[in-house]
């Protein structure tokens, strides 16, 4: 990311992920569903109460006994406390809503654990982290482990810490998920990606997480 | 001719010495391609796709890759290791993140649009491996 | 969207307070799902084209300020300027494009 991109991220008057931020407000103490409450009725100020639960996720949903990402998290509240219809993936809503809950843990170091109920889906992420996939038969790995730095089409690699998401990504000219960026690197190698919110990326998404703990925070991150 | 002679002697000699694998010594069309139409598709960032990882004599193209040998290195192999590290790179050098450009089996979930396609015709492949000889 | 559903969000900066004569710098940024009028449905038709046309900024009732936007303009566009701080009172923001978009913000200025 160049020092631009940078100043314009670490500035709330020019990070166009404010606006997302500002609806996301609003949306946390918006009353919704037939309990006709609000994530606020439960959870308070998110400014306290949500620090540092962005940094714990993905996590694992014991009553599911599987891996679930934050925007998952927020439509089970949805669905279970609020008895409301989930957001849809990539919706305004739902991206707003994990931006701002994101935002609560700005600064703070990504911590992710593995142990030995989340050894499995570790795993399973770093497996596909690994696999050469599509017609163009590539690893994620081959470039962001063994490439990053150089230049793939004028464009540097990164090490594919995913610090920011949801991003406000400039050639999206919006904001978008981790799974939306994943979505783009496998049909850039020609592979054919899995549906939004599949335990596949979910995994994978975990395994980014953890390859990237200890690192801070940046959500929302700006990127080119 | 005499060239021709000469590189041919050393491809047999590394043919004998090499597993087999290293080189495809005739054109999978049967004829030589062109090299005119080869350089284009290197060019093509859609088609050939060349330029995303390799940087080449194209003064006239931005933003050329870093990732993988400067094409001027073609001039290292025979016009048979050249198709051999198109067709399919890994036969070669088992090592290589190189894509097979001519391969179909053992990929792993190609999406719809492209499965059972390789990424250029034998046709392409052969104007390509005409236009890299020229870099000698 | 941008439909007449969802207010348009606009955030802007300026300083609370400043000294007469002072140069200020002013930012503003406004949300607004872009379409270019350039991209086509897969049937091939023109999606018509849904942008920020206009924006301008009044100090007092006087404008200071005004852009013309073309396309090629990012979706929720920055526009960063400068005035200088002549007397209190209030700033107006506007924005308009088009399919009938409009927002608008006021600011307060102390000047000592």
């Amino acid at each position: 990311m160049g020092r631009e991109t940078r100043a314009m991220q670490d500035d709330d008057a020019t990070n166009p992920a404010v606006l997302w931020l500002l609806d996301g407000e609003a949306l946390w103490s918006r009353k919704a569903g037939e309990a006709a409450k609000a994530c606020a009725d439960c959870h308070g100020d998110a400014r306290s109460s949500m620090k540092g639960a962005a940094a714990r996720y993905p996590g694992f949903y014991s009553a599911k006994e599987k891996i679930i990402n934050l925007d998952q998290r927020v439509n089970l509240c949805r669905i279970e406390r609020q008895q409301a219809p989930a957001f849809a993936y990539e919706s305004r809503e739902l991206l707003a809503l994990s931006a701002y809950i994101g935002r609560q843990s700005r600064g703070m170091p990504i911590d992710i654990k593995a142990d030995e109920t989340t050894k499995p889906f570790l795993d399973a992420g770093r497996a596909a982290f690994n696999r050469r996939q599509g017609q163009l038969n590539l690893a994620c790995s081959q470039c962001h482990d063994d490439n990053w730095g150089k230049s793939l089409a004028g464009n540097p690699i990164p090490q594919a810490h995913p610090t920011g998401y949801p991003i406000y990504r400039l050639e999206w000219q919006g904001l978008g998920s981790l799974q939306r960026r994943l979505r783009n690197c496998f049909i850039g190698v020609r592979a054919e990606p899995y549906a939004y919110g599949a335990p596949e990326f979910v995994n994978l998404e975990f395994y980014l997480m953890w390859r990237a703990r200890g690192m801070k925070l940046e959500t929302p991150a700006v990127r080119p | 001719m005499l060239r021709f002679f000469t590189l041919n002697i050393l491809f047999f000699i590394a043919c004998s010495v090499s597993a087999g694998d290293d080189a495809i010594p005739a054109p999978l069309t049967g004829a030589r391609g062109d090299p005119g139409r080869g350089r284009a598709l290197v060019a093509n960032r859609q088609v050939g796709l060349c330029l995303l990882c390799h940087s080449g004599p194209f003064p006239e193209e931005r933003f050329q890759g870093n990732l993988a040998p400067d094409l001027r290195n073609a001039a290292l192999l025979t016009e048979g290791q050249v198709r051999q590290r198109i067709v399919d790179p890994g036969k070669a050098n088992p090592g290589s993140m190189m894509p097979a450009y001519f391969r179909t089996e053992g990929l792993t979930r190609v999406a719809p649009a492209f499965k059972g396609k390789t990424v250029l015709t034998a046709e392409q492949i052969e104007d390509i491996v005409a236009y890299l000889v020229t870099l000698k | 969207m941008n439909g007449p559903g969802r207010k348009a969000r606009v955030v802007v900066h300026l300083p609370q307070q400043a000294r007469r004569g002072e140069i200020i710098e002013i930012r503003t940024l406004a949300g607004h799902d872009m379409e270019t009028g350039f991209r086509r449905t897969q049937f091939g038709e023109l999606i018509p084209r849904d942008i920020i046309t206009r924006f301008a900024c009044s100090y007092n009732g006087v404008e200071v300020f005004r852009a013309e936007l073309h396309p090629a303009i990012a979706a929720n566009p920055l526009i960063t300027f400068s005035t200088v701080a002549s007397e209190s009172g209030t700033l107006e923001f506007r924005w308009s494009g088009d399919n009938g978009y409009a927002a608008t913000h006021s600011a307060q200025i102390s000047v000592v």
